[in-house]
């Protein structure tokens, strides 16, 4: 047998060598003087450099250490992304939020209409109001029903709510993707944008119009308030009976670069499944910090057909406090919007903050989100009657000069 | 959802507790080895577990222990290299290391200093060298460091002596003087 190779010598001295190997080499051994004095040279290198890197070992005092009490800081410091995702913490995740966001008004129809799938839904939620202006607040999402799974008794009595007061009267469809610019404008029906420094889009899908008309039904929304422990809150009784019609135009939503599958539902009668699914894409997007996706969703003002006597501030303050707000702050909020012309984007309190700024020619709305993983933004702007929001990752500058791209 | 579909994007917490329990102390005490503070130690092992909680498990699944010994060790010795690089501004500065401690006594200081001579070295010679050193120096077993660095056991003998090879002359070269290895 030829001499053992180094590495094997060293294995054999590191007491890492069993069965066949270790027999093979212990009889080499026995019989070869090289070996022995190679693997001797071995040993005295191993304890050379043992006894110079082994210094570093920390003393026996310092390494007292708490793994329970560690881990007891270590979950509080990521409390934020630890915590179950409710549904409305889903809702509020940041990708949909300027799609869902659109009204405090809008929250407790934006409940109400959360059965369907999530696109449909989200525009129901952009249907509240004729936008012309944006305004920013800033609400406690960890107050709204946090404790409320989609299995909960409010959420299906919210379902219930919708399936007794909500008529869909024209039905978006599936979306349709289309391959290029061209066709978007054509199908959507105005001109569609795309975000120029990011070259051509992953995807552009065009949803087509909808409509719906509910009955706001006071008994019913009290009793939900009371089930979520919000009695306190008080929808006004001129609101009891009023009949309330949306239509909503085509939406385009254009993305860029690695952005997550999204997966289509399949029919807006099997509820349970529309649902799933609609969830698992929100938590997907809500999750995926990291991601290097943009995108850009271009859609014309809805319209909203309301009883001229119906007060929208007083619903709006209730939507509010629901939200997370004091009452007083509520009323105050409520006195410096237009309700009928301003899309109004709740955003979470803590971890997001918002500007004004030029974007596109007119005055848009900047929201940055700091996350543990660096900066998300979403910028709202009206344009020529269509509301603009692009997302993605980055600052605002990052932002700006991707808006100023678009063609 | 189920719990399977969620299984694949999220951390059971409970699991993950176990995780974090399981290796914690090992990986800090290895990573004080490394950067000679505790604080420090904790702040990069926090790190590697917060990249572990970000993984969904399945891409880490079956080897969670070497993932996050490789992930924390890498870690550990970026910190080191960057600290390298600030300390020589520092100490031609300051002079001499750890000046301000003028109550240890002057083995303790002796002591410390050779700790520095050698975080110098390892952070000099190649990282995956010096992650092997580090880590067999806490006490790895070969199986251990194959799962962590995800080589076959039967290369680490060889590897082993090289990363020593290496160790040694680097330090001689960059400390003549000093003493004898």
């Amino acid at each position: 047998m030829s001499c053992i190779h180094d590495g094997n010598l060293r294995q054999y001295l590191d007491g890492e060598l069993a069965g066949a190997e270790l027999a093979e080499i212990t009889e080499h051994l026995a019989s070869c003087s090289d070996c022995v004095g190679q693997l001797e040279n071995l040993r005295v290198a191993r304890a050379e450099t043992e006894s110079v890197v082994g210094t570093l070992a920390p003393a026996a005092e310092d390494v007292a250490i708490n793994p329970a009490m560690a881990y007891a800081q270590f979950a509080s410091q990521f409390a934020d992304d630890r915590e179950p995702k409710t549904w409305i913490s889903r809702l509020l995740a940041p990708r949909w939020r300027p799609v869902w966001g659109l009204a405090a008004v809008a929250l407790i129809v934006a409940v109400l209409m959360s059965v369907n799938p999530v696109r449909v839904w989200a525009q129901r939620v952009l249907a509240m109001l004729r936008v012309q202006k944006i305004q920013v607040v800033s609400i406690d999402p960890t107050t709204l029903m946090s404790s409320s799974g989609p299995d909960s008794r409010p959420y299906k009595l919210f379902n219930q709510f919708v399936a007794d007061n909500v008529v869909v009267t024209m039905d978006p469809g599936k979306p349709q993707i289309v391959s290029n610019l061209k066709t978007a404008t054509q199908l959507a029906g105005y001109p569609v944008r795309v975000i120029g420094n990011l070259g051509a889009p992953q995807s552009i899908d065009v949803t087509g119009e909808t409509a719906f008309q509910m009955t706001v039904n006071r008994d019913r929304a009290t009793t939900l308030l009371d089930e979520i422990g919000r009695s306190d809150i008080h929808i006004p009784e001129s609101a009891n009976g009023a009949l309330i019609a949306v239509h909503i135009p085509k939406t385009v939503i254009s993305m860029y670069g690695d952005c997550p599958v999204r997966q289509r539902y399949r029919s807006h009668n099997s509820e349970s499944q529309a649902e799933a699914l609609a969830e698992r894409k929100l938590e997907r997007m809500a999750n995926v910090k990291d991601t290097n996706c943009t995108y850009l969703i271009q859609a014309p003002s809805p319209t909203v057909s309301v009883p001229p006597d119906l007060n929208m501030s007083d619903i709006a303050e209730a939507a509010l406090e629901l939200a997370g707000m004091t009452p007083a702050e509520a009323q105050s909020f409520c006195q410096t919007v237009d309700w009928s012309s301003t899309l109004v984007v709740p955003i979470p309190r803590n971890s997001s903050s918002y500007e004004t700024v030029t974007v596109d020619g007119v005055e848009g709305t900047l929201i940055t989100e700091t996350l543990s993983q660096g900066n998300r933004y979403s910028l709202l702007w009206i344009k020529n009657g269509v509301i603009h929001s692009l997302g993605g990752h980055g600052n605002s500058s990052d932002a700006l000069s991707l808006a100023a791209s678009l063609r | 959802m189920t719990s399977l579909e969620r299984s694949s994007e999220h951390w059971d917490e409970a699991e993950f507790r176990g995780v974090f329990l399981q290796h914690y102390s090992r990986i800090v005490a290895i990573l004080m080895r490394l950067l000679g503070d505790r604080s420090r130690a904790e702040e990069v092992t926090n790190d590697a577990f917060w990249r572990l909680y970000r993984q969904p498990a399945l891409q880490v699944d079956g080897n969670i222990g070497g993932w996050l010994y490789r992930t924390a060790t890498n870690l550990g010795i970026d910190a080191l290299r960057a600290s390298g690089r600030r300390r020589q501004y520092e100490e031609a500065a300051a002079g001499f290391i750890d000046q301000g401690k003028s109550n240890t006594p002057l083995e303790d200081l002796m002591r410390e200093e050779k700790r520095h001579r050698v975080r110098v070295v390892l952070a000099s010679i190649k990282p995956a060298q010096a992650q092997l050193l580090i880590l067999r120096s806490s006490g790895l077993s070969y199986k251990e460091l194959a799962d962590a660095l995800d080589i076959k056991m039967s290369g680490i003998g060889t590897m082993l002596n090289r990363a020593e090879e290496e160790f040694r002359n680097r330090y001689l070269a960059l400390h003549p003087n000093k003493e004898e290895l």
